[in-house]
This record gives C-alpha cells, structure tokens and sequence, in this order.
C-alpha cells in the first residue's frame, strides 16, 4: 500500500515537472530566491491567475513552499524535492551506464574471438 | 534545468559493424538489457521487450525500431501504449550513433522524451535496474556465449 502510494505522489511530482510553464517558474524562483505570483506574472507571458494555479500545482507535490506575504504568499523552491526528482532520473542515468558497459563487454569479446 | 535527456558515450574496441549488430539484433539485446526481445531490426517495424516471464507476471514493453543504417545509427521507440502507433509523446526514442574511432567505436546513446512521458516510466527503469544487478552475476556465463556467436557461418 504505501509502494503504491508513492508511486502515485511521484507521478504527481513529475506531471508538475513535465510543464515548460511550470519549469520556466521554477527556474525563475531559483534565480530570484522567492517569489510571488503577482512578482513571477510580471516576468512570464501569462496571466497572474495562470501563475497562481500553476504555482498551486508545484506547492500540492511539494515542489515549492508558500509563506504568508500581505494577501499573497512568498514562494520559495522546496530544494530536497526538487533534488529527488533529478534523482529519480539519474537512477535511469545508471541504468544506461550499466547497459553500456555491457554492449561493450559484449563486443569487445565478440572481436576478439573475430581476429583469433 | 533539464529534465528530458540522458546522454552517455562509450569507447568500444571493437568494429562498427560489430557494435552495431549488438545494439539492434533482438538476440544480442536480450543479453544486455530485457529478457526476451522479438522484433525485426528494420525501420518501422514493431515488436516487444519482455521483462521478467511473460508468462508469470513479466512485463511486456511495445518496440518500434525507427532508424536503422548499418553500421552508423539504429534508433527505436518504446514503452507506447500497446496497439497504438510509437510517437512523440508517447514513448521513449533511444538512438544509437556508431562513430569509427582508432581501432574501435565511440558509441553515443540518447534517451529523449521523459518530459513528455512522465515519472512511471522512470520507476519502471529503477524497478529494471533493481532487477539489472543480477548481471554483474550472470555476466560471467555471457561473455563465452558472446564469443561464440560468430563462429556460425
């Protein structure tokens, strides 16, 4: 149960990250510290409603943190998600590196046995 | 950032044609990556990877190979909805690209489209790569069978 759980929540977590608006925003938030829709909208070719859902669907998975700023929330990048998500990816990364070493053992026999 | 691309290069000391016949031939890539491998490697054909027994709970990957000029490029699609067409968005594009080099092979791979295709698959490779480290084990026995290969006419 809690497997699938999880599963789910990262599926979340990467829609969030599968968004070139939401990617734009957090790139954004990285490069300022924080920010506030009203402040992020005034940088990005959309809508301060558009930014405040967006920024809404990166807070649900934990992406970013809000703060209470005035009537709006301070956002600020969540940098150990953020860090697990390139981790999720990585671990594909390795996959590969272990898939290539292989082709290359592989080869590399299959050479040798050829000039023998 | 960027989320979408894994890319790695390996020098191998062994021919272009040699590489390449490993990297497309259904019976050489069932001994370095799935556990079984059906297709024809000409481009837009479509076939399966098996992972674990197809017959007790394995899970079985759609395949469309793309690009295949021996012995520079093969490229395939994979993990599409079974039954519909392999297509950005809906799959993963692995490519090959065999560069000759000294005596050997610079051998470049790319896996593009994890923006589009989303975490599941990125579980479903850590899921293969927990089942991958059995290899480190098995590779023993795969080396004197690779060898082997060529020995047939």
């Amino acid at each position: 149960m809690k497997a699938a759980r999880t599963t789910e929540v990262d599926d979340d977590l990467w829609s969030a990250i599968g968004d070139p608006t939401r990617r734009r925003m957090l790139d954004l938030l990285l490069i300022a510290g924080d920010a506030t829709a009203t402040t992020l909208s005034r940088q990005m070719p959309v809508t301060r409603q558009a930014v405040a859902k967006h920024l809404g669907v990166l807070d649900r998975v934990g992406l970013v943190r809000a703060t209470p700023a005035g009537r709006e929330k301070r956002y600020r990048v969540h940098d150990a998600q953020l860090a697990r998500a390139a981790a999720q990816l990585a671990s594909v990364g390795s996959a590969w590196d272990a898939r290539l070493q292989r082709i290359k053992r592989i080869a590399e026999a299959i050479q040798r046995t050829q000039q023998n | 950032m960027e989320f979408g691309t894994i890319e790695r290069e390996i020098y191998v000391e062994a021919s272009p044609e040699i590489v390449f016949e490993v990297v497309s031939s259904p019976e050489h890539v069932r001994n370095w990556w799935p556990d079984d491998a059906r297709y024809d490697p000409t481009p837009g054909s479509t076939g399966e990877i098996v992972f674990g027994d197809r017959d007790a709970g394995g899970t079985v990957v759609p395949f469309t190979v793309i690009d295949a000029r021996a012995p520079r490029t093969f490229s395939f699609r994979w993990t599409q909805p079974a039954g519909q067409p392999a297509a950005p968005g809906n799959s993963l594009l692995v490519t090959f690209d065999l560069t000759p080099s000294g005596g050997g092979t610079l051998l470049k791979m790319t896996e593009t489209g994890f923006r589009e295709m989303g975490w599941e698959v990125a579980v479903l490779e850590q899921q293969y790569q927990e089942h991958a480290t059995g290899w480190d084990f098995y590779l023993p026995r795969l080396v004197p069978y690779a060898a082997s290969l060529r020995v047939r006419p």
